[in-house]
């Protein structure tokens, strides 16, 4: 049941995200923007992160490419390329046949995300059924040897066995089964393992690691926790406030921080192997909930690089060297390397 | 430096119980199975452990906020576990706590200026309300202003600041801290740290730090103890711990815990758990951890439970293999899922575990 995926069009990348915005809009309220002027590329094969606190828009934009947000009172510019076509012009419908099926998801908290009265083994089996036509059946053998890829002990067993009788890590196992069950070319995942214990989130990510190797997607990881993309991604994108405020490979972005947002972050977290009493150097204050954009920089309130330009103008996503940046100030490779 | 809090031989048990109204007991969770812990004054120790493993139940028992079935809490001399009333009541004055999530823990319909004064009325203590509110928050580093403001009103840190300083109201001399920046944002879990070292520091307080993230525990503490399924697995001080891990269970923990840097992520050695944490109502016998140690020897690890031994200067490990496993005579094997499934908790009775609540 191997489904023969196209070859993406030579030289373009899978997915291409273009000024991305998403507003929120209320009756008789000024619109919320959540997402604003977000790019990004990913290529065939690739691991590309998200990174953000709460209330970046990461997850926004996550739901904003597949389609997820609700119709009403939502506001989505921009364009999200898929193999050269754009996913916003879609149709529901279209849509609906897409998901799951060449783009997947799998979410933060697989208690709410899947069914409680419907057994794992039926709710594997139905996304089979509806992409292949399937009868349930071989869609059922098929959900089996998906358990027992994602390392569920006893998967025939499993197939019968409700999410309540699963653990927390098994559960985020069957979501992952559920979103590989396909083999799509786009797997987005939104926090995968934040619910998780460490010791089994290295289990989850082994799994999820390995998985996407072998069925050679591409994966977006959405995560607040730069210690996962370090040993997932290629390449990486910091967000803050709606907008992306740098954006390079893992070597650089860790090795060399230069937007003072990404730099004060790696400097605020205290680190297994830094020896006790090394002070944290914390960001001061905490992120705005509206997107302060339009009049500047988002980060200047809290930037210790902050001059009359960050105030006055915005700051556009501009190519640096190894990187793109949003920062008229970037730290200088020196004091970025002095404050890790 | 004298020993402020010294906890023997606690142990934690729920009873399970089953039919209607008054049920026999079947069985109880063994929360916290046996622990002992000592805290000398003006130092800070770290506990450590996943979901389920005990780490909470054990700072509630600390403060009586849990019932305790066996061992002795001494706090200064005073064994809290024997106090009753007005005792108990008055030594709380000395040991406070800070919660996890500040917006479960402060009334949304209390000002801050109540809340924060609200301790010392329990405890009939005269104050000068506005004095003591500015000097309260001018400590945890927020504005005068804050007094009259309400909870909502404040972003996640300054809660968590508002939560400290109504543990500090009372000028204690222990605090127990649990998951005090699990809830933050990555930003704004530093300047928590950061207030929480400088109180230690001006007020001479006495910590216990309970937290899953082993990187924020070795940064405030000055001791550490690993938690696994009710019992304390290694105790060490920080330093050591982190440089040389003795018990299998913790090597394992340290090397899940992801790294902000891909060199370090890219060639450290990494061990993978099997399976989910035993069920605490129907732990293994033998060392706890046996089932999933993929250290585990053919003798002695199923059957005889490992006490906490010295090994190091200072470093306690509950392993029957410590010296064996740190030498390399013994190394590392695979670990059939289907080994661990045996223990593996599967609430498959979800009343079971309302039963076993308090």
């Amino acid at each position: 049941m191997k489904p023969a995926t196209a070859p993406t069009r030579r030289g373009e990348p899978l997915l291409s995200v273009r000024n991305l915005g998403v507003t929120f809009q209320l009756r008789g309220q000024q619109g919320a923007k959540a997402v604003d002027d977000v790019s990004f590329d990913i290529s065939a094969g690739q691991h590309v992160g998200l990174v953000g606190e709460s209330g970046s828009g990461k997850s926004v934009t996550s739901l904003a490419i597949m389609g997820l947000l609700p119709q009403r009172g939502v506001k989505v510019r921009g364009e999200v390329m898929f193999d050269g076509v754009d996913l916003l012009k879609k149709s529901r419908r279209e849509m609906s046949d897409l998901r799951g099926r060449e783009v997947s998801m799998v979410f933060q908290d697989p208690m709410t995300s899947l069914n409680p009265v419907v057994p794992i083994g039926t709710q594997i089996a139905e996304i089979i059924q509806r992409h292949f036509n399937a009868k349930k059946g071989p869609a059922l053998e098929k959900s089996e040897d998906l358990l027992a890829k994602v390392g569920l002990p006893d998967p025939h067993r499993r197939l019968r066995e409700y999410p309540h009788q699963l653990s927390g890590g098994m559960r985020q196992r069957v979501l992952i089964a559920m979103a590989l069950a396909c083999e799509p070319r786009l797997l987005i995942a939104d926090e995968p393992t934040t619910a998780l214990d460490v010791t089994i989130q290295a289990q989850v990510l082994e799994v999820l690691k390995k998985l996407v190797a072998d069925t050679d997607a591409a994966l977006l990881m959405i995560t607040h926790d730069l210690g996962v993309v370090a040993g997932l991604c290629d390449t990486v994108n910091v967000m803050y406030s709606g907008r992306i405020v740098e954006s390079a490979t893992r070597e650089r972005l860790f090795g060399q921080p230069r937007h003072p947002y990404t730099g004060g972050l790696l400097a605020s977290i205290p680190k297994l192997d830094s020896p006790r009493g090394a002070p944290l150097t914390p960001i001061p204050g905490s992120p705005t909930q509206l997107l302060p954009w339009s009049e500047g920089c988002a980060f200047a309130p809290r930037c210790r690089n902050r001059t009359d330009e960050c105030t006055s103008r915005t700051p556009g996503l501009d190519p640096d060297g190894d990187r793109h940046l949003r920062c008229f100030n970037p730290l200088t490779p020196t004091v970025a390397e002095a404050a890790r | 430096m004298s020993t402020l809090l010294k906890v023997e031989g606690l142990k934690v048990h729920f009873p399970i119980r089953q039919g209607l109204l008054l049920g026999r007991q079947v069985g109880a969770v063994r929360a916290v199975d046996g622990v002992d812990l000592e805290i000398p004054e003006g130092r800070t120790l770290g506990l450590v452990g996943e979901s389920g493993c005990g780490k909470s139940t054990l700072g509630r028992a600390i403060l009586r906020l849990s019932p305790i079935t066996e061992g002795r809490v001494m706090f200064d001399g005073v064994d809290v576990a024997s106090l009753k009333g007005e005792k108990l009541r008055a030594i709380r004055q000395d040991m406070q706590m800070v919660f996890q999530d500040p917006m479960a823990s402060l009334d949304p319909r209390q000002s801050v200026e109540t809340l924060l004064t609200e301790p010392l009325r329990a405890h009939g203590i005269a104050y000068d309300r506005r004095t003591r509110v500015k000097e309260l928050l001018e400590q945890v580093g927020l504005p005068s202003s804050a007094a009259r403001k309400y909870p909502h009103e404040f972003s996640g840190g300054q809660r968590q600041r508002i939560g400290i300083a109504r543990a500090i109201a009372l000028e204690p001399r222990l605090v127990i801290a649990d998951e005090p920046v699990s809830a933050l944002d990555v930003s704004i879990q530093a300047q928590v740290l950061n207030l929480l070292e400088e109180l230690q520091h001006s007020l001479g307080l006495t910590y216990l730090v309970i937290a899953h993230d082993l990187a924020v525990v070795r940064h405030v503490s000055d001791e550490v103890a690993v938690m696994y399924l009710g019992a304390v697995v290694e105790q060490a001080p920080s330093d050591g711990l982190y440089e040389k891990p003795l018990h299998p269970y913790t090597k394992a923990l340290m090397s899940a815990v992801p790294v902000p840097d891909p060199v370090v992520e890219a060639t450290r050695e990494r061990i993978i758990l099997q399976g989910d944490l035993p069920s605490p109502a129907n732990p293994p016998p033998g060392c706890r951890f046996h089932t999933r140690c993929p250290f585990r020897q053919p003798t002695r690890c199923d059957t005889e439970r490992p006490a906490l031994r010295e090994l190091d200067r200072d470093h306690r490990v509950a392993c029957h293999w410590a010296e064996d496993i740190a030498s390399g005579k013994i190394q590392p094997h695979a670990v059939r899922p289907e080994d661990v499934m045996t223990f593996t908790s599967r609430p498959s009775n979800p009343s079971e575990i309302f039963d076993a609540m308090p």
